[in-house]
């Protein structure tokens, strides 16, 4: 997909990027630079799943994503072994016998604090793009990218521990239902994101490393990522989002659209997290502690595109038919120097003033993020 | 963009379509979120015969005929609603009184609402049972509302709703509903809809919202004999609305709770099994997991922690310092806790003095000598997996009675019921004095951890103790033995022509397709006197090779039953004919049982026979099955047959085939002796009844006569070789019987005693060796030493049982006591119902009839085979306890000095064996004199000595001289054989 063809003469490639060069830019849909497409949204579509979101944008593209839990026995032999889990066990009913009553669970948790991470095989992730087989590339680079934005941080896994022995296994199947008119990765992005504030698992009945048993009362079954006050409030801990950046000459543009995409000289995958830190004041509510989780380079479109030819190597206007240039005018024109208004597609990797204009510009405060996770926040939860 | 989700507003359908949501977790650990849609509808009717718009928009069946409507258009009025009313329970009224609407008096016209019965089978499924029999039965008229489903009943839970508020939301919901639709109905008399429950929260609610509400005591009370039927009200009911001050320190640890029992199962830190207690000792509590090779003890009330005798609870092993041997001390309830107040429960002692006096001696015993080999590993009870509680047969015990109030104040009382296992029940009740001295049915409702006893509730009463009636119904109802007449459905399953029914005449008639006709052949049968249900029959005759052709034929009741119809599943369920000493529950109609199927001498009858070629020697020279029509020529008792045989006189053809027979058997039993059979003894009476009263007038050990032999070797031959033929037919699925060889173990305890006392070694390691060995138990001066010792062994043994073929490896088809490789039972198929279903896996062998699926699917043939295991024993159980009962009765008012063997000592009794009437009972030391003489009990020997009030040395298998009477214990109002030791011999 990052590979589609966009059936753009260089002359049209030519005028959208000197468009999108300008200051302030001029894009062809009429948005500002920050501006996201409109989208709309909403969650709990699939009564089975235990979360599910779907989005569509203006421009036609839709995505579903649904999220099934499942129980999983933890494998034994990266917290404890069987043996210890035994002998935890036994501790654990000894000490009920002495009449203890402290609580146990809190000491074993202390002695190991490994035992508390997650583990990144607890969440299996598959994307589906219509006409795209699952083992195309490019399917499987978005795939890898969100499950990379998912699991940066951590928070995720380790919201699946049930306790010592056993886990939650979490499957997201991330379905774009539309035809890929363009780049997909912030509609599946924002879906995911969606459908993961919206899942929730069944309420745990059991104490301790017993085996898990659950509270049969879905109403009961509590947010995968808590609310503030109950089922009403803002999650207080959200799921990363990627959004995807382009930079034109100096400009970063947002959302970009696919003929935007096709004149990219640099396009970025930004994945954020809503940390509220351990250590970042809990009482600052309004404002988010936005961290920067990965930052993946696309492969624009734009560097397949055909160059333009300029005037002065047309032969058709004149120019002298070189013996070797004739046989090989793109070879040729590949190496030439930048002609004013003629497409020339972008070489080399982005620049790195460009990347940290484009990283700073993502985690600005009150920025596009915070925009976006605003109006995200907006969508009614089931 | 159009939401995917559905859009309540615009759909004109949506008010009809509604979801319902709820986590399901599977037996292997799998947590769903099952989603279901709910159609809801407006043709579900009410049921009432009052309303007429709900008959004609009712569905119809599929012939178009409308669905007769359950509920009365006169129902009963109370003094409250004189109108008439219909009833509807919430679902704890059901949970808690089910005994109250399975009255015949009351409770009629009840709408059993779907959200109740749905949760009703989610508590617990025996009671929902019930309940679904009660919608059934229809006098009682309780029609199942599926409220859920109707449009105008539906509720759907609100935001932050409880389950349980929304369960009482749908019940009143309903029930405003069904008062507002009858009250359209324009009857002259509307009955009242009267919700019941205990819930104060939900009867607050229903008043406010106008609905009639009563809660269950409110309810009786307003009924005609309410005062009868609120003793049917269980305790915590009661409990609801007093909210007891029991503020006092519970009295028993809690129990884990279930997750954590499962995990540490799972993990081998907790074990699993069923609680059984000690006949001797109620304190005392045996159970057997599969983690130790013997079974783990649990001692004292504390350990126990409210289990009772075949609850399936977990265990957790106590350290190893606190392991113990077997107690050799008797502790009876009755002695022990004899003047509690069933009223003081706080403020008591938790563990009464007593009590711990008893075990404290115990404990020091043990102590004394640490014996490594016999400390057993001790155990405490943790929690409960399932109570196996059911409905027990006791008695008030007299003593716990408050004399002052009298008048119909409820009182507590004490109710001990007739199997010593099972502890004291509190009970409270409104009619003491009419129920003192009663047979009384109770159940168990709850054992808090505040509560030293259990409390339960009466059902009701069989009759005056010791009444002929009450006593046997007493014992059906302990042993579980259906006897209630066979429904209508059952006797329509038998062949239209009743007692008129024979053999066709022609034998172009389909009875007799592949029928061989063996009237010719001189075919009787040997039974016990008035034995009327005849099972089997015999032939023999010479062949002209010098072989002899011996026929055994077997009643062909396979040809009546059919499989799968009522009268099969009814017979399945019974499983075996019960044989009480004055009566006999039939596992088929008498018509059956005692004259179609019964090989009854001079008429035709149907038979399923087994014929052999036999040697001389009684080898099998061939053998043939065959469907067969025989007319016996005389039915004989065994002493008629026995008589005729020794009478040389008598030279007919009848004669001389029996004593070919009887020949023939002595070979067998020979051979089957050798091959290691044991002969096992029990000890076994007959009492004879005086005809007219049928009062027992005297008790007789059962004589044997050869005569009996030789049907035994018959029977067992074919049981045999039938049991192979069907194998060889149905490797997997063929019902057969097995008899395990017994653990080593079991041996223990009457090796050693044997060793310590005579001197004599019991060899186990195979039937032979053990058949060789019990033959060498011989006392020269006592001729009844080595029966006794065989009695003893025969307690030691397995239980023999039916199995499906597939679930067992043919190594472990062994019968052990008969020495067979592979047996079954094909030859009572009256009286047994594995007979039966050997007869049809024997007739689909021989192609006689193509195999029905029930009889080769495994999965119902285990079921049946557990089935008749369980009622086999309970069988044997009652037909014992019934004989127990009548020796007792027939030693009324008289005392006969008898002699008596020690088999059992304690430190402080022993138990004496008479063989004359077959009984044994414990002697107490404090029965032997007064005061209680001191004793000695070494352990190591078996010998007790007393000292003091009176001296005397008893130690085991000693003969000993008794006094037996029998004697009502004042305290309980139970009669029973007593015994006095008047000397030793």
């Amino acid at each position: 997909m990052a590979s589609t063809q966009t059936l753009l003469s260089p002359a049209e490639l030519a005028y959208l990027h000197s468009s999108l060069s300008l200051t302030p830019p001029i894009r062809p849909d009429g948005r500002s630079s920050t501006q996201f497409r409109p989208l709309v949204a909403e969650t709990g579509i699939l009564p089975g799943t235990n979360g599910s979101a779907r989005i569509c944008f203006a421009d036609g593209t839709e995505a579903i994503v649904g999220v099934k839990a499942e129980v999983e026995r933890t494998k034994s032999a990266l917290t404890t072994t069987e043996d210890e889990t035994v002998h935890r066990l036994e501790g654990e009913f000894v000490e009920g016998l002495a009449g203890a009553g402290g609580n146990s669970a809190g000491n074993i948790d202390e002695e190991d604090n490994d035992g508390l991470e997650g583990q990144n095989e607890w969440v299996e992730l598959s994307v589906e793009i219509p006409g795209y087989r699952d083992d195309d590339s490019g399917t499987v680079f978005l795939s890898a990218l969100l499950t990379e934005a998912l699991l940066a941080d951590g928070n995720l896994t380790k919201k699946l521990r049930i306790n010592t022995r056993f886990h939650w296994k979490l499957y997201l199947d991330i379905l774009l239902i539309s035809p890929p008119l363009s780049y997909p990765l912030p509609l599946l992005s924002l879906t995911t994101h969606l459908a993961l504030l919206s899942t929730r698992l069944p309420r745990l009945k059991s104490e301790g490393d017993e085996d898990p048993f659950f509270d049969d009362d879905w109403a009961a079954a509590p947010y995968l990522y808590p609310r503030e006050n109950g089922t009403s409030g803002k999650a207080t801990l959200r799921p990363p989002i990627s959004l995807l950046v382009m930079a034109v000459g100096n400009n970063i543009i947002f959302d970009p659209a696919k003929e935007e995409l096709a004149v990219a000289d640099v396009a970025l995958a930004v994945s954020i997290g809503d940390g509220k830190d351990n250590n970042s004041n809990a009482m600052d509510t309004d404002t988010r502690n936005l961290r920067l989780l990965s930052v993946r380079t696309i492969d624009p479109p734009s560097r397949l595109t055909p160059p333009g030819v300029p005037n002065a190597t047309n032969t058709a206007y004149g120019a002298a038919a070189g013996t070797t240039a004739q046989k090989q005018p793109e070879a040729r024109a590949a190496e030439s120097e930048a002609v004013e208004g003629v497409w020339k597609p972008p070489r080399g990797g982005a620049k790195p003033l460009v990347m940290a204009a484009l990283v700073q510009k993502v985690l600005e405060k009150g920025g596009v993020t915070d925009e976006v996770l605003d109006a995200l926040d907006a969508v009614e939860l089931e | 963009m159009a939401s995917l989700k559905r859009s309540l507003d615009r759909d004109p359908l949506a008010a009809s379509i509604s979801s319902k949501v709820y986590v399901r977790s599977t037996k292997s650990g799998k947590v769903q979120k099952i989603v279901r849609e709910v159609y809801l509808r407006r043709d579900i009717p009410c049921s009432s015969k009052l309303c007429q718009s709900c008959l004609q928009a009712a569905p119809r069946d599929a012939a178009g005929r409308p669905i007769p409507f359950v509920l009365s258009d006169k129902p009963a009025g109370t003094s409250k609603f004189p109108q008439g009313h219909y009833l509807v329970p919430d679902t704890n009224a059901f949970l808690n009184a089910m005994d109250l609407f399975e009255q015949a008096s009351a409770f009629y016209d009840v709408v059993v609402l779907q959200v109740v019965l749905e949760e009703v089978r989610n508590r617990s499924l025996p009671l929902y049972n019930r309940l679904i029999s009660l919608t059934k039965s229809e006098e009682k008229r309780f029609y199942v509302f599926f409220n859920e489903f109707r449009l105008e009943t539906h509720v759907a839970r609100l935001e932050g709703e409880s389950v349980n508020d929304r369960n009482d939301r749908a019940v009143r919901k309903a029930t405003k509903w069904y008062s507002e639709h009858l009250a359209r109905t324009k009857a002259k008399k509307v009955p009242a809809v009267v919700m019941l429950s205990n819930d104060r929260d939900n009867l607050r609610k229903a008043r406010d919202e106008g609905i009639p509400a009563c809660s269950m005591s409110e309810y009786v009370k307003q009924l005609k004999d309410g005062d009868r039927l609120l003793d049917l009200i269980p305790e915590s009911e009661e409990g609801e609305f007093t909210k007891e001050k029991r503020t006092g320190e519970n009295l028993y640890p809690e129990y884990f709770t279930m997750s954590k029992m499962m995990t540490g199962v799972k993990a081998g830190l907790l074990h699993q099994g069923t609680f059984n207690v000690s006949p001797y000792n109620y304190l005392e509590g045996s159970i057997r997991v599969p983690a130790f090779p013997k079974s783990l003890i649990i001692l004292g009330r504390e350990n126990i922690n409210r289990a009772i005798d075949g609850d399936l609870v977990v265990v957790e092993i106590l350290p190893k310092d606190q392991w113990k041997s077997p107690s050799t001390k008797v502790i009876e309830e009755d002695a022990v806790t004899k003047n509690e107040n069933p009223d003081a429960e706080v403020g008591e002692d938790f563990v009464s003095e007593k009590e711990r006096k008893a075990l404290q001696e115990e404990v020091k015993r043990t102590q004394s000598k640490t014996t490594e080999g016999h400390a057993q590993p001790t155990a405490k009870v943790v929690g409960v997996i399932k109570r196996n509680w059911r409905q027990y047969v006791g008695h008030i015990d007299q003593s716990s009675v408050s004399q002052s109030g009298q008048g119909r104040k409820q009182d507590t009382v004490f109710v001990i019921p007739m199997d010593k296992k099972i502890p004291k029940i509190r009970l409270r009740t409104r009619q003491v004095a009419e129920l003192v001295g009663k047979r009384i049915l109770v159940a168990i409702d709850a054992w808090d951890r505040g509560s030293r006893h259990p409390s339960g509730h009466f059902i009701r009463s069989l009759g005056e103790l010791e009444t002929k009636a009450a006593e046997t119904e007493a014992l059906l109802l302990e042993y579980d033995v259906q006897y209630r007449p066979f429904p209508k459905t059952v006797l329509d399953c038998l062949p239209q022509e009743g007692h008129g029914w024979k053999v066709p005449e022609s034998t172009d008639d389909a009875g007799w397709r592949d029928r061989a006709d063996l009237r010719d052949l001189l075919i009787c049968s040997i039974d016990p006197i008035g034995c009327q249900d005849i099972d089997d029959a015999l032939h023999s005759r010479p062949l002209p090779n010098g072989n002899v052709e011996v026929g055994v034929h077997i009643a062909d009741v396979s040809h009546f039953v059919k499989p799968n119809n009522a009268m099969d599943m009814e017979a399945s369920v019974r499983g075996t004919t019960v044989y009480l000493v004055d009566k006999r529950i039939d596992m088929l109609p008498m018509l059956l049982g005692t004259d179609l199927c019964s090989l009854k001498p001079y008429v035709e009858r149907y038979a399923f026979s087994v014929i052999w070629e036999l040697s001389p020697d009684a080898d099998i020279v061939n053998v043939r099955f065959t469907k067969s029509v025989i007319k016996s020529r005389e039915a004989f008792s065994y002493e008629q047959a026995q008589l005729r045989v020794d009478d040389a006189s008598q030279q007919d053809e009848l004669t001389l085939s029996i004593r070919t027979l009887l020949e023939l058997s002595k070979k067998l039993k020979q051979r089957r002796i050798e091959a290691g059979a044991l002969s096992l003894s029990s000890p076994e009476v007959k009492v004879q009844m005086e005809s007219e009263t049928s009062d027992p007038i005297d008790v007789k050990t059962k004589e044997h006569l050869a005569t009996m032999s030789l049907v035994e070797e018959f029977m067992l031959l074919a049981n045999t070789t039938v049991a192979a033929k069907i194998y060889d037919a149905f490797p997997q699925t063929a019902i057969l019987r097995r008899h395990g060889a017994p653990p080593k173990t079991n041996f223990d305890e009457l090796a050693n005693q044997l060793k310590v006392k005579k001197g004599m070694e019991l060899s186990i390691e195979s039937s032979r060796a053990l058949a060789d060995s019990l033959d060498t138990c011989v006392d020269p001066k006592e001729p009844f030493f080595n029966t006794l010792i065989r009695i003893m062994a025969t307690r030691c043994m397995m239980a023999a049982e039916y199995f499906c073929s597939g679930t067992q490896a043919y190594d472990d088809f062994r019968h052990y006591g008969l020495a067979s490789e592979i047996y079954t039972h094909f030859t009572s198929p009256i009286r047994r119902y594995a007979d039966l279903v050997a007869h049809r896996q024997l007739a689909a062998a021989i192609e006689y009839e193509p195999v029905h699926p029930s009889v080769r699917s495994r999965g119902r043939l285990e079921a049946v085979c557990k089935n008749i295991n369980v009622r086999h024993r309970n069988a044997q159980l009652a037909g014992r306890a019934s004989i127990a009962y009548y020796v007792g009765q027939s030693l009324r008012g008289k005392a006969t000095e008898e002699d008596g063997f020690v088999i059992k000592i304690f430190s402080n009794g022993f138990v004496v064996l008479v063989p004359r009437f077959g009984i044994e009972s414990l002697i107490r030391l404090r029965d032997i004199a007064e005061p209680e003489p001191e004793a000695t009990f070494d352990a190591e020997n078996y010998v007790l000595t007393t000292a003091g009030s009176r001296e005397v040395r008893v130690e085991l298998f000693q003969k000993v001289r008794v006094k037996v009477t029998d004697q009502k214990d004042e305290a309980t109002g139970k009669r029973g054989v007593k015994m006095e030791l008047i000397r030793t011999l």
